[in-house]
């Protein structure tokens, strides 16, 4: 259901002010959403005064650098640091994005970083990606083989494999379907943009024998077409994919194909 | 413990981008339209019902807000047309680049304007 409002417990309230201690010059101020679970207070907006001058070039830099030396109770997932590994997908600027491949510089005024947006939280900027994962599983993201005999490897020509270009490169960081207003409102029904790229993604893989069967899976009223291509999916996606596309042809085939 | 949890801000925060104002703004003049078509057959059937109520219709229409009202309309039209007519193009596969979403949703939304006025010249010399 569309609930434009945020609940009273997700109000955002106004938090901690952390001045600067370096005496730099170079000073940008930089809101970040809290929430302890421990304490059971609503969320809040924490501002701190960065170095800009001992800051590296991007928004995970400002975030370690927060960490290490302002507030060691922030709290953020990261791991690889080189858009590889997914892990710092959050809202920065108002835009969701990878905190190690944006750029500070590309944010204009202070930065706003927020966690995934319509997430139940787990602590500070970590949001509870369960229900995203369940539905990845439920379309069954592997190889399908009827012959159980086969031991030879299933060629694939360089055609059928170009197929696969835009969409297998997906990390599954959830920036797609948590920026889609439809996966706001039908997140538990609507899989939402990440999860219909990777379904597209099996779907045209030639090795694939369950093509039919996958294509009626998806072809539901909610699971699908609530895809009203508002491509805020598209133009979130950190490695350049097409979610929004991926969608329309997979709309396209169930038009065109007799199911 | 589990319902104290939060929900993290969604539309309060989110960046508007051409595609998404588009598409709002669809929804939005759809429901105006289905409004004003109930208008439109009220003003029908209010011709029918003789001089008197032709008269109402007519001095209605012809005020500031009437006037305003029938631009308005001639525009949420003219909208959900050219902004179809995107979503038909999309529905084949194209137009889906980032770039390209961004022009033929300015197109949309500088389109219906200026064939609003063009709409309006041209009722204006009929009348």
């Amino acid at each position: 259901m569309v609930q434009i409002n945020l609940p009273d417990n997700s109000k955002v309230k106004k938090g901690k002010y952390f001045k600067d201690k370096t005496g730099s010059k170079n000073l940008r101020k930089v809101n970040i959403y809290r929430w302890d679970p421990s304490v059971g207070e609503n969320p809040r907006i924490d501002t701190y005064e960065v170095d800009m001058d001992n800051c590296p070039s991007k928004v995970l830099d400002i975030l370690n650098k927060i960490k290490n030396e302002i507030d060691p109770t922030l709290a953020y997932r990261r791991s690889c640091a080189h858009g590889v590994c997914g892990s710092c997908a959050m809202n920065m600027g108002g835009k969701n994005g990878l905190a190690c491949t944006t750029p500070h510089s590309e944010i204009n005024g202070d930065i706003d970083i927020y966690p995934l947006p319509h997430l139940k939280v787990k602590k500070d900027l970590i949001g509870d990606l369960d229900g995203l994962y369940k539905q990845y599983q439920s379309i069954e993201p592997w190889l399908k083989s009827n012959s159980k005999s086969e031991t030879k490897e299933i060629f694939q020509s360089k055609e059928d494999r170009a197929k696969l270009d835009g969409a297998y490169e997906c990390i599954m960081c959830a920036c797609c379907s948590t920026s889609c207003p439809s996966y706001w409102w039908n997140g538990d029904k609507y899989l939402g943009p990440a999860v219909l790229l990777q379904a597209y993604r099996w779907i045209i893989d030639s090795r694939d024998e369950e093509r039919q069967s996958r294509l009626k899976k998806v072809a539901d009223e909610l699971k699908l077409y609530r895809c009203h291509t508002i491509l805020n999916c598209t133009s979130a996606c950190p490695k350049g994919l097409n979610p929004a596309k991926a969608i329309a042809e997979i709309k396209k085939m169930l038009a065109t194909a007799n199911i | 413990m589990e319902n104290k949890t939060p929900l993290s801000p969604h539309i309060q925060i989110y960046k508007w981008h051409i595609s998404s104002l588009v598409s709002i703004s669809h929804r939005i003049t759809g429901i105006i339209n289905i409004i004003a078509i109930t208008f439109i057959c009220l003003f029908a059937s209010l011709l029918v019902l003789g001089e008197n109520s032709y008269e109402m219709a007519y001095l209605f229409l012809n005020s500031m807000f009437g006037k305003f009202l029938i631009l308005g309309l001639t525009w949420s039209f003219l909208f959900q047309v050219l902004s179809e007519i995107r979503h038909l193009i999309m529905d084949l596969g194209y137009g889906f680049e980032i770039k390209t979403t961004r022009i033929t949703g300015l197109m949309v939304i500088f389109g219906s304007v200026v064939l609003t006025i063009i709409f309006y010249l041209i009722g204006k010399s009929f009348i």
